[in-house]
């Protein structure tokens, strides 16, 4: 049976970029209605610019890990958040750090919904599992 | 095991066997059987996880040295 996933995403790196939407796909994949909400530094994430990079001193090596990612079929940034949208992922953005991060409505990729904290808490508490990614 | 339809995904990691496999079901009819082809050890664990949340039936695996073959049946 059909499934309902929540995911809050609050850092904008790589490995946190990556591991909600694996996560997401596998979900869709298996029947899941996904919701993923972006805030603080995840709001860039869903941006037309993002590029998301290892942190800290490991950035250096974001190229060599994409590198890998793509030997086993996992694609560029950009194109696993196709693949979750393709696969109906729906992304959120948090309302007030768009605000903070500097991230404006136009910014944002097609599709993006932007949302405060009670409609995502009403997504939340009617679903049956949330990840917090932070 | 009979079959009517092959998805390969040897050399692909969790999570895009899933992925795939998902996407490859949706141009079966009812009661066709897939065969998959997986050598991530992940999938061991993950396909019949996929099969008892969709209703997919898995009706075969079969283990040659670090290669599974999963025998799925569409619902």
């Amino acid at each position: 049976m059909a499934k309902k996933v929540c995911m809050v995403v609050s850092e904008g790196t790589f490995d946190k970029a990556y591991m909600p939407l694996i996560m997401a796909n596998t979900a869709a994949a298996m029947g899941d209605e996904v919701h993923i909400f972006y805030t603080f530094f995840g709001t860039k994430l869903v941006t037309k610019k993002a590029n998301p990079k290892l942190p800290g001193m490991f950035r250096l090596f974001t190229g060599m890990f994409q590198k890998k990612m793509k030997a086993v079929g996992i694609g560029n940034y950009m194109e696993t958040v196709q693949q979750a949208r393709d696969l109906g992922v729906n992304f959120y953005a948090c309302t007030t750090t768009m605000g903070l991060m500097g991230v404006k409505e136009s910014d944002l990729l097609p599709g993006v919904k932007i949302l405060g904290a009670a409609s995502f808490l009403k997504l939340a508490t009617e679903s049956d599992t949330t990840l917090f990614i932070g | 095991m009979q079959k009517d339809a092959t998805l390969d995904a040897k050399g692909l990691m969790c999570p895009m066997p899933i992925v795939q496999l998902a996407k490859k079901v949706k141009e079966l009819k009812s009661g066709q059987v897939l065969e998959l082809l997986a050598d991530d050890v992940g999938a061991k664990e993950d396909v019949p996880a996929w099969c008892s949340r969709t209703g997919h039936q898995l009706v075969g695996v079969e283990e040659e040295g670090k290669l599974f073959k999963f025998y799925i049946k569409i619902k």
